[in-house]
């Protein structure tokens, strides 16, 4: 019998460190571990010993355990409860909220899957702050009751931003983004859920080619699935006039004192933003009067200092992301924490303490010369708006390709501080927030704004673009010839990514991996750090 | 009363030793998701389907139900 050449020096190296990245090097082949179709681990991923245990201990168990502990902080058991057995976005959804850390965080190492993980818990923490909030105050839960959560709740379409609400916050007033739980969150999480609001809306008339974003946020109200947590609701146009349509569904179906905010197009016009402060103003009345709570300076000031120091924050991590390789959050944490972030604003220490904690782990970087991502063989800039049921198909193109996505459009769409000196200047700059909408300044904003991927991708040192496709966006699509014409003029190694948003259905995962593997082969010429992640079969997971 | 002790503090350990060892079976083999999506996703999707819902269409659209709110 032929006696096995077991290496037992290669085992315990294994074992202790995990198996090295390339293919090169023996391989730690990513790939095998899912199985077909679910993108469920045949076993979860040994990274080594000490971030084997740091990953259980401190990721899985610890944000188990702090979603339970974040509920009764935020809320109570009951009407968690209850809620998740009321709205399909939160019994079918949240619960595999460990595997979404996992796709996020595969393969990550040391300082980089600890940071990138507290990004992640933040957005867990913010989250279960909004369904609390959302279920404390739902009539529907109370046997009808209007409580007092309900009557300190405000409610606005999910494009508005969160600071807009802050002078009533000192009050006990509470701003929920309608569909920022139950639409875009879900996405991320759970892209199963999604799929039966945008037929919901669908089977009512609605053809199938409109932004999938609208039509999942209306889709939601036609299978009766938002709570009913505001006596009043503030909605607007988000960043396209497409959703103009959902807005009119919402007054039809919410039935309930609205407040039409809207979000200019034209909005580098100073007579414009002049326009827009009026119109910020008027919505203050319109929520003074519904509450018959003033607006508060003080309330105001103080929260915007505090974002503003988030903001701080972001620069100076920016700074180190661009300049050195010492930056150790991935493209998916540092996209999703921003877009998050900036758009909920500030109703707890949540991402203060993360930032925190983060700022903590890279200066330890800095200083002691650690790479998180020591196979990166390119810097890239991702712009235009992610797919969001395969946001983290950058941590799977640096496992795979060493394409370490360093900056994203998301994360510098509200790339300012809000001045809070002065009544005059603190409106002037919620105005031009406001008008940046998430997807407005840099995807549908106009050229000056779209072609800023020029500037960033020289200030963040980054060597090719991640360019996505939204299929569904007519203003996106309008320019999909301007940019070819710019990526040849500027020789910028470039690849497209087609996508529909919310809608896995239309162009799946295993497409998207496709075309960047084809580019990578055929463009580049380049081999796959690990040939297992090339093509595998994901088509039913989360 | 030191042996007590002692025995004591070996079963606490042992509970300890166990609990992580199942702790780490859980986690290691994914069997919290296998379990959600295998049972819990398919039996909650099936109570989404089956619920009863309010139909919205029904909800008569008033233009002048509500004051036009201009400053």
């Amino acid at each position: 019998m032929a006696k096995k050449n077991i290496d037992y020096k290669q085992l315990a190296k294994d074992f202790w460190y995990g198996k090295p990245h390339t293919a090169e090097e023996g391989g730690r082949r990513l790939g095998e571990l899912q199985m077909d179709k679910t993108g469920l681990y045949r076993h979860r991923e040994w990274r080594g010993f000490k971030d084997t245990m740091y990953y259980m201990y401190n990721v899985w168990g610890y944000n188990y355990v702090h979603m339970v502990t974040d509920i009764m902080k935020y809320g109570n058991l009951v009407d968690f409860m209850k809620g998740t057995w009321r709205y399909r976005w939160m019994g079918q959804t949240y619960l595999p909220v460990i595997h979404w850390f996992d796709r996020g965080l595969a393969g990550l190492r040391g300082e980089a899957l600890r940071a990138s993980a507290w990004h992640y818990r933040a957005m867990v923490s913010a989250a279960l702050q909004q369904i609390c909030n959302f279920f404390i105050a739902d009539t529907r839960l109370h046997n009808g009751e209007q409580n007092e959560d309900y009557k300190h709740t405000f409610l606005a379409k999910e494009t508005t931003w969160g600071g807009m609400f802050y002078p009533w916050a000192d009050a006990g007033f509470k701003y929920i983004p309608i569909e920022m739980i139950p639409y875009f969150v879900t996405c991320h999480v759970n892209s199963h859920t999604v799929l039966n609001y945008i037929d919901a809306v669908q089977s009512i008339g609605l053809p199938g080619d409109p932004c999938p974003m609208c039509q999942a946020e209306a889709g939601l109200y036609v299978l009766d699935d938002v709570p009913d947590s505001s006596p009043f609701v503030i909605t607007c146009n988000e960043a396209c006039d497409g959703s103009v349509a959902t807005a009119i569904v919402q007054d039809w179906f919410i039935d309930k004192p609205l407040f039409a905010l809207p979000l200019p197009m034209q909005f580098d016009d100073p007579l414009v933003r002049e326009n827009c402060m009026k119109e910020i103003e008027e919505c203050w009345k319109f929520i003074e009067d519904q509450t018959g709570v003033p607006f508060n300076w003080e309330s105001m000031q103080k929260r915007l200092e505090m974002q503003n120091k988030l903001q701080r924050d972001e620069h100076e991590k920016w700074e180190v992301a661009a300049n050195t390789d010492f930056y150790p959050i991935n493209g998916v944490a540092q996209a999703l924490f921003r877009i998050f972030s900036t758009q909920y604003g500030i109703q707890g220490d949540f991402w203060d303490e993360a930032s925190e904690k983060v700022k903590k782990i890279m200066y330890k970087c800095v200083e002691k010369k650690i790479n998180p991502f020591p196979q990166t063989r390119h810097r890239v800039i991702a712009w235009s708006c992610a797919p969001l049921y395969y946001s983290n198909w950058c941590t799977w193109a640096y496992n795979c390709w060493g394409l370490n996505v360093i900056i994203n459009m998301d994360s510098l769409m509200f790339d300012m501080e809000v001045r809070n000196d002065t009544y005059e200047h603190m409106l002037e700059d919620v105005a031009t927030y406001h008008m940046w909408a998430p997807m407005r300044r840099m995807a549908v904003g106009g050229m000056h704004h779209i072609f800023e991927l020029w500037d960033y991708m020289e200030k963040f040192n980054c060597d090719m673009v991640a360019m996505y496709d939204q299929l569904q966006c007519k203003g996106m699509q309008g320019v999909h010839g301007l940019f070819e014409d710019e990526f040849r003029k500027r020789d910028v190694k470039a690849f497209w990514m087609p996508h529909a948003l919310p809608d896995s259905r239309t162009v799946s995962r295993a497409e998207i991996r496709r075309m960047i593997n084809d580019y990578m082969t055929t463009v580049m010429h380049e081999e796959p750090l690990d040939p297992s992640l090339l093509d595998f079969d994901d088509s039913m997971t989360w | 009363m030191k042996k007590c002790i002692c025995k004591l503090i070996r079963k606490l350990l042992g509970i300890f030793i166990l609990a992580n060892i199942v702790i780490f079976v859980i986690f290691f083999f994914d069997l919290d998701g296998k379990l959600l999506y295998n049972v819990v996703e398919p039996f909650m999707k099936k109570h989404f389907d089956n619920m009863e819902r309010r139909d919205v269409l029904q909800t008569p659209y008033d233009m002048d139900k509500f004051p036009k709110y201009k400053y």
